[in-house]
């Protein structure tokens, strides 16, 4: 029965059980999760994905459509303290190693999830990209970006082979998996997934009748990575397309058992001394001298250079290429200093590599928003409340003159009908109609200070009723700026590329056939 | 692909000047590449492709002109500025060059050619030979130009003056002046797309091969022969399969790059492995086990006798040498402005003498499959005129209007029309033509009958494609438009399924400034607020989003061209997720020992900016966002805050 294709080729219509799925939180904020209706669990949900914008039991979001939003829901965490170092493994391995007595307390029937008041997330089928951002780190990796170019200048297409090493933490590998997928997977067996099993089946397939299967072959020296990095290609339905190798590649090269593999069309380096994984990718047996020139680099003290060497020239075993033997390949390396640039282009040019060149990806992200500038912004957040014209600033300070004006005024008129009552007691103590005349002059006055230009208090206040009628969505100024955080430089890309070998009897031939 | 070069392909040469040249190579003709000569097309097929040739034209010893491959290690040699062997040439990296150290430069024999850096003058006068006594150098037939910049640096009053530095770039001109030499290098988008942005970039709107890169990832293209179309929820709507919606604006360019990547671009690419011809394969290099270096066989080339069969002549316009002053340019036509020289779709890039294109080798007729009809692995294209332009498919063997049957984007490039798929009833083609029973078709002249089932066929791919269309469920939609975004977006993004992507390039970054405005987060609350808080004006945003679950027939575009289109929501902004604007732009160095630095000029232009967002269906009702900032809840009027 063949294998339910991969979620990053053909994710299908909905979210599946034991398929890797991705909650989308915010812009950059992914969280990967392999859906289970299993009722192994701690919560009376089932399995859950804990956020900081809600919990998600997998029940609601198992067979749903891709693209649906998700609302969170009440779940019961108050246990979660003890147990989350545990939830945690299980998350990530798919409760596969899930210990007995958890099966034991295992539940018949999941409750239903009851919809929370706030909280959601979307459900989104995994791709590179959705991958390179909540893809467990091991090491630095290779963001979106810098692959997109990479694969682009490689020129990898479907049915390619790409050698990749390190493979680190699987970003690049993700992408390259794409880029070389070609579903050419029914047509003849299923290919390189172990080495010895397929050594043999690959020899029994007739060569010609069998369409190429695009594969990466991924190598990584550090053995608990590349054994994160199986599991992970295997729980992503990645194992027909992606080889991984645990091997030092600067000592034993790039061949595998099978002898059609790798085979390769491209290579991406993102090693700490690319240059000396080179010599192992040539089209044949480079001469003493060149793998002297290539070794004997005195700014990098090899422990045992002569050691390299001495292993390749004098081994007996027939030299056999890593490389498509049939194409020109091309090669990306990928360091973060340009010493290491250096050193990379010297020993490709040594090693007959042309075109040769070097690129730095700058990429950067813009932010788009609405900048409100203005005097009705006063009190209001994530606005400017300065005057935004002059004639605001014109109007501003007039404001504040006619207030000091008024109520300098008043300040006059109280003084002097003060002055007035203590002059009429004096008097005699009797108010006059005249004086009442007076009373409705500050009357008068009353309105006067209605009028008045309004206080901070007042524009505060109206400031804020007026919002409600405000459509902020399309106001101020729409403009646009490079994000806060910028990545300035992420590493340099040497690119090269190695034609096809070219004999004096290939060129016979060639003439031959041409004239 | 690529492993050799193959007739009736389109390939690119570069020449020492750094200019490319794009022809399509037939066998039995000549390449003529301006002032430097020409030879013959069978010099080069079949021979791989990235080698550099140097032109060795017929004297006492050749009786015709020769090609010899230039081995990697004088490639470099000479971009290093001097003549040691490449595998030697770590040992020569200059030491600090600050604090003006003095090292030498010495020759072949070990002479020292120069050293010195404080006192070069720079004064062209010093160099004696004069242009014409360098003119009469190259008639006297002395073969490589090699020779001649010997002679000019022997003669060259200053050389001594010179250091390492200087004389690098001093021979690395006059290379470029006068070496016979040309790169053949593949012709792939990326070959493409370098070639037409740096003479007429407007026509692809400026794209460069960086920001292509990213509108592929984004988009997630990928092979999907083998995905599977599925059905919906509704249990009519179709979902996936691996289909792409494009607008493309650049003339096929944008078609091309998503096609190469989903393995669609180039015709039979089985030849490559299989060697469909039994006498090819046995004429491939089959085994590595030779010790030469890829390029250091420098192969003496024969040329076939002349007069065989008459050759015919592929010439290229030779403007590039030399900014247009050549000898040969004489026999051209007058200038063309800068963007003519790209050969129109309809003109073949035998310019001047040429005859027509060299008749393609026709396979034999396959069991007839319909064009435009495979379901899976699909571009289906958006135009804006009656056609298509797609005039850069060219290049792929691709002629967008006579199609080879043969040719994967026969079936797997779909196009429609915004009329066709917005008011399919207006559209003629999409009209049944009449039927005809057999019986009278028996009786009707061939070229009638002939007639009748070409319209029909027509009819029948208008039909399925456009139907096909308005059912949605694409993996993706890429726009690059001087439409409208917005107005491009608001009818296609209800066609793609949920978590598929959406990509659209512009050259300048205002108009998807504005696209972000539409789909921002105030705006989006403010729109779900509007659709509770205002039921009954709120109708038509309702329809708006439902309209996405309406089935499959029903015209999902009714209220697009109503007229009341609401200004402030031009777009549904709760069907994308998380749309971002970015950019990127590829900066490159020149890397030699001790003069490493980024280039110092590069196009200017337009920047490039991508949107990207990813579909998703929205939670019909109020919905509250939860902040990390907990019991803090943010809140946005009385609508529905957005997370993200
Ligand atoms: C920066 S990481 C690669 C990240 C990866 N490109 C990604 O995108 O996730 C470099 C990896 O190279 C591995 N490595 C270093 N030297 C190696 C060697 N000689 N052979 C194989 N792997 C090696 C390291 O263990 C490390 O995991």
């Amino acid at each position: 029965m063949a294998p339910p294709p991969s979620p990053f080729f053909d994710p299908g219509t909905h979210a599946a059980p034991n398929s890797l799925s991705v909650l989308q939180l915010r812009r950059d904020h992914l969280i990967p999760a392999v859906l289970s209706a299993s009722t192994e669990s701690e919560y009376a949900e089932g399995k859950v994905e804990n956020t900081r914008f809600g919990s998600f039991p997998h029940s609601t979001l198992l067979h749903q459509p891709w693209g649906t939003q998700v609302l969170a829901s009440v779940v019961d965490t108050g246990s979660r303290g003890q147990k989350s170092k545990k939830r945690k493994r299980e998350g990530d391995d798919d409760g596969q190693s899930t210990p007995v007595h958890e099966t034991e307390r295992a539940r018949k029937d999941l409750v239903k999830a009851v919809t929370a008041s706030s909280g959601f997330a979307h459900l989104v089928p995994p791709t590179p990209e959705t991958w390179t951002l909540c893809l467990p780190h091991r090491t630095q990796v290779v963001y979106t970006p810098d692959y997109s170019y990479i694969l682009q200048r490689l020129r990898v297409r479907p049915g390619d082979h790409i050698i990749e090493a390190g493979a680190g933490s699987g970003s690049f590998t993700h992408a390259a998996a794409r880029a070389v997928h070609n579903g050419a997977l029914e047509e003849a067996h299923p290919a390189i997934t172990t080495e010895a099993a397929n050594g043999d089946e690959h020899s029994m397939v007739p060569k010609a009748r069998r369409k190429r299967r695009g594969g990466v072959y991924s190598y990584e020296f550090h053995a608990p990575r590349a054994k994160q990095l199986q599991v992970e290609v295997n729980e992503h339905g990645l194992s027909s397309t992606v080889k991984v190798t645990n091997r030092d590649v600067y000592e034993d090269g790039f061949c595998l058992e099978d002898e059609e593999a790798p085979d390769a069309d491209a290579i991406f380096l993102d090693l700490p001394a690319p240059w000396l994984a080179l010599k192992h990718l040539t089209r044949s047996p480079p001469s003493p001298a060149v793998m002297k020139s290539v070794a004997s680099d005195p700014a990098t003290p090899e422990p045992e250079p002569s050691a390299h060497i001495a292993q390749t020239s004098s081994t007996p075993k027939l030299f056999r290429s890593p490389l498509n033997a049939k194409k020109p390949v091309r090669i990306c390396t990928f360091s973060p200093c340009i010493e290491q640039v250096t050193k990379t282009v010297t020993a490709l040019r040594s090693l007959g590599w042309l075109e040769i060149g070097m690129t730095e990806i700058l990429s950067k992200r813009l932010e788009v928003r609405r900048e409100r500038i203005g005097l009705q912004e006063e009190g209001l957040r994530g606005a400017n409340p300065s005057a935004a014209t002059v004639q605001e600033a014109v109007q501003r300070l007039r404001d504040v003159e006619g207030r000091a004006k008024v109520f300098h005024g008043l300040q006059k008129e109280k003084q002097e009908e003060i002055a007035r009552k203590v002059e009429a007691k004096k008097r005699g103590g009797k108010v006059s109609p005249a004086e009442e005349d007076q009373e409705a002059v500050s009357g008068k006055g009353k309105v006067k200070v209605e009028s008045v230009p309004p206080s901070k208090h007042d524009r505060l206040e109206r400031a804020k009723k007026e919002l409600d009628n405000r459509e902020l969505f399309k106001e101020g100024r729409l403009v646009h700026r490079t994000e806060p955080e910028l990545k300035t430089h992420t590493s340099y890309l040497v690119f090269a590329v190695l034609p096809r070998e070219w004999t004096k009897e290939d060129e016979e031939k060639a003439n031959r056939k041409w004239s | 692909m690529h492993s050799y070069i193959r007739p009736h392909t389109h390939i690119a040469l570069r020449l020492p000047s750094g200019i490319v040249k794009i022809l399509e190579i037939a066998p039995n003709t000549t390449i003529n590449i301006g002032k430097f000569g020409s030879f013959a097309a069978n010099l080069l097929l079949g021979r791989p492709y990235y080698l550099t040739f140097e032109l060795l034209e017929k004297d006492d010893e050749r009786t015709k002109t020769e090609l010899r491959v230039v081995p990697a290690s004088e490639l470099h040699a000479e971009a290093l500025g001097n003549d040691h062997a490449a595998p030697a040439e770590s040992r020569d990296d200059p030491a600090p060059t600050e604090g003006g150290v003095e090292f030498d430069i010495v020759g072949d024999d070990g002479e020292v050619i120069m050293r010195s850096n404080r006192l070069t003058i720079d004064d062209p006068s010093r160099q004696k030979l004069s242009m014409e006594e360098i003119e009469e150098l190259k008639k006297a037939g002395t073969g490589s130009g090699k020779e001649i910049i010997e002679r000019i640096m022997a003669s060259h009053m200053a050389i001594e003056e010179k250091t390492s530095f200087s004389l690098a770039k001093y021979t690395l001109r006059k290379s470029r002046k006068y070496l016979k030499r040309f790169t053949v290098l593949p012709l792939d988008v990326g070959m493409l797309t370098d070639y037409l942005t740096e003479r007429e970039a407007y026509k692809v709107m400026e794209l460069r091969e960086d920001t292509l890169g990213l509108v592929s990832s984004w988009a997630n293209i990928h092979c999907s022969e083998t995905s599977r179309v599925l059905t919906g929820e509704d249990g009519i709507s179709q979902i996936g399969g691996g289909r792409w919606l494009v607008v493309d604006d650049t003339g096929g360019l944008v078609v091309a790059a998503l096609a190469e990547k989903m393995g669609i671009l180039y015709p039979s690419e089985e030849d490559d492995d299989s060697g469909s011809e039994g006498k090819e394969e046995e004429e491939e290099p089959t085994s590595a086990t030779t010790s030469a270096q890829p390029g250091q066989i420098a192969t003496k080339t024969p040329v076939l006798p002349e007069g065989t069969t008459a050759p015919e002549e592929t010439s290229i316009k030779p403007e590039d040498l030399q900014n247009g002053t050549t000898e040969a340019s004489s026999n051209l036509p007058p200038p063309d402005p800068p963007q003519d020289d790209l050969p129109q779709p309809t003109s073949n890039q035998t310019l001047s003498n040429a005859p027509p294109n060299p008749p393609r080798p026709r396979r034999p007729p396959r069991p007839h499959i319909p064009q435009m009809s495979s379901p899976t692995n699909t571009l289906t294209l958006l135009h804006s005129n009656a056609q298509p332009n797609l005039a850069h498919l060219k290049y792929f063997s691709y002629d967008s209007g006579n199609p080879s049957t043969s040719h994967p984007l026969y079936t797997h490039l779909k196009t429609i029309s915004w009329l066709q798929i917005l008011h399919p009833s207006e559209d003629a083609t999409y009209a049944e033509p009449e039927t005809i029973s057999e019986e009278t078709l028996a009786t009707m002249k061939s070229s009638k009958r002939g007639n009748y089932y070409r319209k029909r066929r027509r009819w029948e791919r208008t039909k399925s494609v456009v139907d096909e269309t308005r059912r949605g469920g694409f993996d993706g939609l890429i726009v690059a438009s001087v439409m409208a975004p917005q107005t491009v977006l608001r009818a296609l993004v209800p066609l793609v399924r949920g978590g598929g992507k959406v990509v659209v390039y512009s050259a300048n970054v205002e108009p998807l400034v504005e696209l972000c405005d539409l789909y921002s987060k105030e705006r989006r609350a403010a729109f779900v607020a509007r659709q509770f808080e205002k039921p009954q004006n709120g109708v038509k945003i309702k329809r708006e989003v439902k309209e996405e679950d309406s089935e499959p027939n029903t015209p999902l575009f009714s209220s697009y061209e109503d007229g009341d289109e609401d200004e402030d929501f031009p777009v549904n902004p709760t069907l994308l997720l998380a749309p971002s604007l970015q950019t990127a732009r590829a900066r490159h160095w020149q890397v030699l020992p001790g003069r490493t630095h980024p280039m110092m000029t590069s196009r200017g232009g337009a920047e490039g900016y991508l949107f990207t967002a990813t579909r998703v269906l929205p939670v019909e009702g109020k919905v509250e966002a939860r902040g990390h900032f907990r019991g803090k809840k943010r809140k946005t009027g009385e609508g529905s805050a957005v997370q993200v």
